[in-house]
């Protein structure tokens, strides 16, 4: 089963999604980190529906969502229900294939309703 | 630290090329070339070359363009490198040309930024331009550029109250610039009711990344830029002492997270902040100073945002400042006179170049049918990836 992670520095516990080489703490230079499932409860802050897919996508259009979990890390992901969302409504986040590549599937947040 | 100018400026016509990537920069180059005076052969004094694209290496298969143009303009064996930074690779490349003067290094650069992207399909052109995402969180996605322009649109209309038909004014002022400009891609009258009314607007621009339609967004264009660049003090010498020298007051850029959703305020542009911030201190200026802006208006929320974020309006009122005319031309505060990346087209690595190309023509007097009267000084703003890398210029001539 694939999972999405959190990245807690292990100098200053800040949490990152995606991963970065240095942590993003302007006071803080740890380089370690350690992944901590990032998942379940998260809020919409914003969306869009986008028309004009890049190469790849079989689909007519595909709705977008930046959310903000219960830790407070923000994150951009696919949102997996056709009616339009709405700012500030409460989803879940499940794991897919985003993109279907060559040879290899790229998995992703997909944003469902609770 | 040295002066540093504009002399020379050329700009081939935006839209579908009918001649190769090296082709068009050379004619770019060339005009400029003749618009200062600079010779070939023996007589070249030019020190530097510096060729902007984002992808032509991923487009056209060519790389080296800088060298090659080197040669074919016979000016060997000025130096010549290429310059990558996304849809800001113009104004880097000025930037670096700016440098290299200032340092001491250089006394001429020749800066042409090129972009053939009709080459390949739309969906193809989305893709190529979307690389230049975050390559784990946002490109696999499926993300694009319009897709963060709707969601920072949607957030922006939610924050300070702007409309699509706010969007629809700036496409109508800027199409109507754009008809005054030759090189402009797309020149086109365009009525407000017919890109805002319900009843016609699925039709005449449909939906692209809700809420941003077709109009609210510039095409995808070939072109090529040029500006020749000399040190004020070596002007007279190398022959260019009868042109007009528009000097670089302020240049400088700045960068944001790659990775949007990490940014604090995801409705604010801290690079474009920053980037115009340093370029005022630069030149000893601020927003009270600047007669015309050439915005990277490649979304039309970006020309609302970033007129903001230099401080040509307060924050949350550009649109209203839409509404009154006051960026039109003949307004308080003209924006994109050239027609901007909506209009004008947007080959991306020319775009930087072509911003200052029409600032040059501004503060000269020579923007024909679109002159900003008694224009002296400019403020360009290139915008690279979504807003992660921004280089902010001013041009004057006072």
């Amino acid at each position: 089963m694939q999972e999405m992670f959190a990245y807690r520095c292990d100098k200053c516990g800040k949490l990152h999604h995606p991963r970065y080489a240095v942590c993003q703490n302007p006071d803080c230079d740890g380089r370690s980190f350690t992944e901590e499932p990032l998942s379940g409860h998260c809020k919409l802050l914003t969306w869009t529906r986008v028309f004009n897919l890049p190469e790849g996508y079989m689909k007519a259009w595909l709705n977008f969502g930046i959310v903000q979990f219960d830790n407070g890390v923000t994150a951009t992901g696919q949102i997996g229900f056709d009616e339009r969302p709405e700012i500030g409504m409460d989803l879940v986040s499940t794991v897919g294939v985003v993109k279907e590549g060559v040879g290899k599937d790229y998995y992703g947040f997909i944003f469902q309703k609770p | 630290m040295r002066e540093v100018g504009i002399v020379g400026v050329g700009h081939t016509k935006f839209g579908k090329s009918e001649v190769s990537f090296l082709e068009m920069l050379t004619q770019a180059a060339l005009e400029a070339m003749d618009d200062a005076g600079a010779k070939t052969g023996k007589n070249n004094v030019i020190d530097q070359v510096f060729v902007a694209s984002m992808g032509a290496g991923m487009l056209n298969r060519i790389s080296g363009s800088a060298s090659a143009l080197v040669d074919t303009l016979n000016i060997r064996p000025a130096m010549a490198e290429c310059i990558e930074n996304g849809p800001a690779s113009g104004a880097s490349a000025i930037k670096l040309g700016y440098m290299a003067i200032a340092s001491g290094m250089c006394d001429c650069v020749l800066v042409v930024g090129g972009e053939m992207m009709r080459v390949v399909s739309g969906w193809e052109a989305t893709d190529f331009v979307a690389t230049m995402l975050h390559p784990t969180g946002e490109y696999p996605y499926g993300l694009t550029l319009p897709s963060f322009a709707g969601l920072f649109t949607r957030l922006r209309f939610e924050k300070y109250g702007e409309t699509s038909e706010d969007l629809a004014r700036i496409s109508v002022k800027n199409h109507a610039n754009a008809m005054h400009n030759p090189c402009a891609h797309i020149q086109r009258k365009v009525k407000l009711e017919r890109i805002s009314d319900p009843r016609y607007v699925d039709a005449t621009s449909p939906m692209v990344a809700d809420p941003l339609r077709q109009f609210d967004m510039c095409p995808v264009s070939d072109g090529a830029a040029a500006v020749l660049l000399v040190a004020k003090d070596k002007q007279e010498e190398l022959g260019f002492g009868h042109k007009t020298f528009a000097r670089i007051a302020g240049i400088a850029s700045a960068t944001d997270t790659h990775y949007v959703a990490d940014r604090a305020d995801p409705t604010e542009l801290l690079a474009v902040r920053t980037a115009a911030e340093k370029a005022y201190k630069m030149a000893g200026m601020g927003p009270e100073d600047i007669d015309c802006a050439e915005l990277h208006d490649a979304f039309l929320i970006l020309e609302l945002a970033e007129s903001e974020e230099c401080g040509l309006f307060p924050k949350g009122e550009a649109h209203l400042a839409v509404r009154r005319g006051e960026t039109e031309i003949g307004g308080k505060i003209p924006i994109n006179t050239s027609g901007g990346l909506k209009a004008k087209g947007h080959p991306l690595g020319a775009t930087g170049v072509s911003q200052v190309v029409e600032l040059v023509r501004q503060v000269r007097g020579e923007a024909e049918g679109r002159q900003v009267e008694g224009a002296k000084t400019g403020l360009a703003v290139n915008f690279g990836g979504f807003g992660n890398n921004v280089v902010a210029t001013i041009i004057t001539t006072k």
